[in-house]
């Protein structure tokens, strides 16, 4: 049996005088998972994220973290979180490390964190320079570090990368996949782009609307791909070709230039293939092509 | 204990801040002015230093601008600055992220800004009795005070000037959680100290919690003759304000 980090059960929610944000939320983050919290902007991902942490007041619905109630346990289990959530959380006349102090008064932990985490994130050279004159990449470096700082066993990050060079998001890719293979640490990470964290995530949930439309692992999700692929007859003469087909049962999703026909058995394309030729049409190319991730998150996410 | 750490967490933020050197600089502005004014004007010096109530004549020179300006606008200023550290700089929702209740958070950034407090009566104080002293040294044939330093009534003079204030923090520190706009608790807090002075002659001034300071100075020259205990007064209001403060807190529905 999965044994989850975070299970929501029904979670809804709505701002004072507005539409329901969320809709019956049930998310499910196994232990140890790196789970892709998708989404288009304004979908619900940030307001889910507040209500996982105790931002927002639980209105509807009830959320677990590490197996217990969050409302009646919320001192406990906030000491094993760390999070991140949309821009930047930090004092800006505070240098980094003092940052980290102020944390590390909180949490208790040894003062060699402090050196540890900055030089993790790349920002043990700092020194005397206050967090106000950081660049925009320096100061999510710094929010990241403030996140990862007590080791806590789950990490809630929303955009992490936000302002960050290409180069700074795989090094917090690879930092995040680090923490995830040698501390095991739950990584819940939202982004409204699939390719940024297709790479990184074992598991996706898809939110649109403040519903969830899909929530998996990323094999789920390829299986899903596999079943969105099609299938392309290049022939002669695609209209009487397309007729053929449609006389064994398969209905064309387009004819063009080329005949595009939904997925299949093996037997049933050497089937239609043999018929066509039996009538003497060319039969130049039968290929298959596959939607890739991008393209079905898409397909979820578009009005 | 884990109201000490949220307090040493909450002391910290305040380095580098405004604040820390409005404490500072606040407790030594009328000191520092009163040393300058003695300095220059030390032919009279040695008369008042022989004087049996030097001490009394300085101390009240030295609240005399203190507690009617300086006083309440610093307490304005210094309570809205630290209260609205975590709206600049957007952490609200990382320090509700923290594991502690809402409850430590509340006096921990309350105790802060009363220890801050304190720190400025302790310099205050050094201040005083350096602008007494240092004259006196530096001027030739000057003798020390003559006068022996009426210590108790002074750290008494203290206590109630320091109860005067609590309800302008109380009502600074509830503004200042409430708004994000940093404007809106100054403003409120500069409104009603400039009520406080209009109504300095209005028979029931007392009631408006901003002049309390003001009042006791009055009262302490005889300029003024109340009949309502109004260190009572200002600490009731100050528990009431932070009773306040403490419930639109707690019942915060976005904590950031």
């Amino acid at each position: 049996m999965i044994s989850y980090c975070i299970c929501t059960e029904n979670l809804s929610y709505q701002f004072p005088g507005n539409k329901p944000v969320l809709n019956n939320i049930n998310l499910q983050v196994p232990v140890s998972s790196i789970y892709g919290f998708l989404g288009p902007n304004g979908a619900g991902k940030t307001t889910t994220l507040r209500l996982l942490l105790g931002l927002l007041r639980k209105q509807q619905g009830s959320i677990k973290v590490f197996g217990k109630e969050f409302q009646k346990n919320r001192i406990n289990i906030l000491k094993n979180i760390g999070s991140l959530i949309e821009s930047p959380s930090i004092y800006l006349h505070l240098t980094a490390s003092e940052n980290l102090e102020v944390l590390q008064k909180i949490y208790r932990c040894p003062e060699r964190n402090i050196g540890e985490t900055l030089e993790i994130v790349g920002l043990e050279m700092t020194g005397n320079k206050k967090a106000g004159q950081f660049s925009l990449g320096m100061k999510q470096r710094l929010s990241i570090a403030i996140a990862m700082f007590h080791k806590p066993s789950l990490l809630i990050l929303d955009e992490p990368t936000n302002g960050l060079d290409p180069n700074g998001i795989i090094e917090i890719r690879e930092l995040l996949r680090k923490l995830n293979n040698e501390f095991k640490t739950t990584i819940v990470i939202s982004s409204h782009m699939l390719t940024e964290i297709e790479k990184l995530v074992t598991h996706i949930g898809v939110i649109k609307k403040g519903s969830i439309l899909f929530q998996g692992t990323l094999h789920e999700l390829r299986q899903k791909q596999m079943h969105n692929s099609v299938i392309h007859f290049d022939t002669s003469e695609n209209d009487k070709a397309g007729k053929i087909i449609l006389a064994n049962g398969v209905m064309p999703i387009s004819l063009d230039d080329q005949i595009t026909l939904p997925r299949m058995e093996r037997e049933t394309i050497a089937k239609l293939n043999r018929q066509l030729v039996e009538k003497g049409i060319e039969v130049y190319q039968i290929s298959t092509s596959q939607k890739d991730l991008e393209s079905i998150f898409i397909d979820f996410i578009k009005p | 204990m884990q109201f000490i750490y949220s307090f040493q967490s909450e002391w910290l933020k305040k380095k580098r801040n405004l604040a820390s050197w409005l404490v500072i600089v606040g407790a030594f502005f009328t000191p520092a002015i009163l040393l300058i004014y003695s300095l220059v004007y030390s032919t009279k010096l040695y008369a008042a230093s022989m004087a049996p109530n030097f001490w009394y004549a300085l101390w009240e020179n030295s609240w005399e601008s203190m507690a009617i300006f300086l006083l309440p606008m610093g307490v304005i200023l210094a309570t809205s600055l630290i209260t609205q550290i975590e709206f600049r700089n957007n952490t609200w929702k990382q320090l509700h992220t923290l594991p502690q209740s809402m409850t430590t958070i509340f006096f921990a950034k309350l105790s802060v800004i009363i220890v801050m407090m304190l720190q400025f009566f302790i310099l205050f104080n050094i201040g005083f009795y350096l602008s007494g002293v240092v004259p006196c040294l530096l001027t030739k044939g000057v003798p020390y005070p003559k006068a022996p330093l009426p210590y108790q009534v002074f750290l008494k003079d203290n206590l109630l000037y320091f109860v005067a204030c609590l309800p302008i923090i109380a009502v600074q520190y509830l503004t200042s959680l409430q708004f994000k706009n940093f404007l809106a608790p100054i403003g409120i807090g500069i409104a009603l100290w400039i009520l406080s002075v209009a109504v300095f002659r209005w028979q029931y001034g007392y009631i408006i919690p901003y002049t309390y300071c003001g009042f006791h100075f009055l009262q302490n020259i005889g300029k003024v003759k109340l009949s309502v205990p109004i260190h009572v007064l200002a600490f009731g209001w100050f528990i009431l304000f932070t009773i306040i403060s403490y419930i639109l807190y707690i019942t915060k529905k976005e904590k950031g």
